[in-house]
């Protein structure tokens, strides 16, 4: 009975030595957030750039730092320095749009065509900004 | 009349929406950085101006944590999203905007970060090929003139970070 308990005593011990040490020193260093797991708030970017436009700040609140999925139609698509691809979306305002650098090289992007990508808000400048973006159709 | 001006503005502005800002930060115990490749810059080869703007959440850090508390408790970047440099090329006479060539630069300026403006001189080059222009600098700054406190400066964050700046203008 005695070492039973003691079975079971140092099996909890164990256990929670792991779990601090994974949840508290192992996560929060090494875990990469993805946007790939989250679920994006769902917009066009025309009303992402509406948004922006008419109150940065509240947008701001709502979108800086969350995954934000958005449909759009492709202005442009070049790769940048690195050679990740930049995609600018159309909204209504010819001289604004939402600017989204993907996670990895896509080629095969073209203006003209419609695309749902999901990335990482960052905020306005002459563009809403997306990081680490992906293709989600 | 209008329409002259629009051109030969469009000849010296020339502007990216990619120019990639890195900044580091080298104590014994630990090396910090990150990056973001898309700041906003714009330079004017006629009067020298030189602007960039970046958006202080599209820094990426390698380590997730350090990126949250760079966010959160050094630059409050929901406070204050943005970070802007305006500066002008003091030696614009020295660089052939139209013949080939690394052109050492000496910018002068002022920094903002966390609404903050500080003076900041760098120096860099700016190289000229085939008609495409980009920038080069590292420069430092120090991190209590921008208000950033914290008991780990000094400690785990350099007193002075170095600041790398590469533009290719488009």
């Amino acid at each position: 009975m005695k070492k039973k308990l003691l079975v079971a005593a140092l099996t909890i011990l164990i256990t929670a030595v792991i779990g601090v040490w994974f949840f508290v020193f192992y996560k929060p260093t090494h875990f990469k957030r993805d946007v790939a797991d989250e679920k994006g708030i769902s917009i066009s970017a025309p009303d992402l750039v509406k948004a922006f436009q008419e109150n940065e700040t509240a947008a701001n609140t709502t979108y800086l730092d969350k995954s934000v999925e958005i449909k759009g139609e492709i202005v442009e698509a070049k790769p940048d320095q690195s050679g990740l691809t930049m995609l600018t979306l159309k909204s209504n305002d010819a001289m604004a749009g939402v600017l989204c650098t993907l996670k990895s090289a896509d080629p095969t992007l073209k203006p003209g065509q419609t695309i749902t990508v999901k990335g990482i808000c960052t905020g306005f400048l002459s563009d809403v900004v997306l990081k680490e973006a992906i293709i989600v159709k | 009349m209008g329409a002259i001006n629009t051109t030969t503005t469009a000849q010296n502005l020339h502007s990216t929406k990619a120019a990639k800002i890195r900044f580091f930060s080298s104590l014994a115990a630990e090396d910090i950085e990150a990056t973001n490749s898309q700041a906003v810059s714009k330079l004017d080869t006629k009067s020298g101006a030189i602007n960039f703007i970046v958006l202080i959440n599209g820094f990426v850090f390698e380590n997730e944590l350090m990126q949250k508390h760079f966010n959160e408790e050094y630059m409050e970047s929901t406070k204050f999203p943005k970070s802007e440099f305006k500066g002008l090329i003091t030696n614009l006479s020295a660089i052939n905007f139209s013949k080939n060539g690394s052109y050492p630069a000496i910018v002068s300026g002022s920094l903002t970060i966390r609404g903050i403006t500080q003076p900041v001189k760098a120096t860099g080059s700016i190289i000229i090929a085939d008609g495409k222009i980009s920038v080069k600098s590292i420069f430092k700054i120090k991190v209590k003139d921008f208000g950033i406190a914290g008991s780990d400066i000094g400690k785990s964050i350099a007193n002075e970070l170095e600041i790398t700046v590469t533009s290719l203008y488009d």
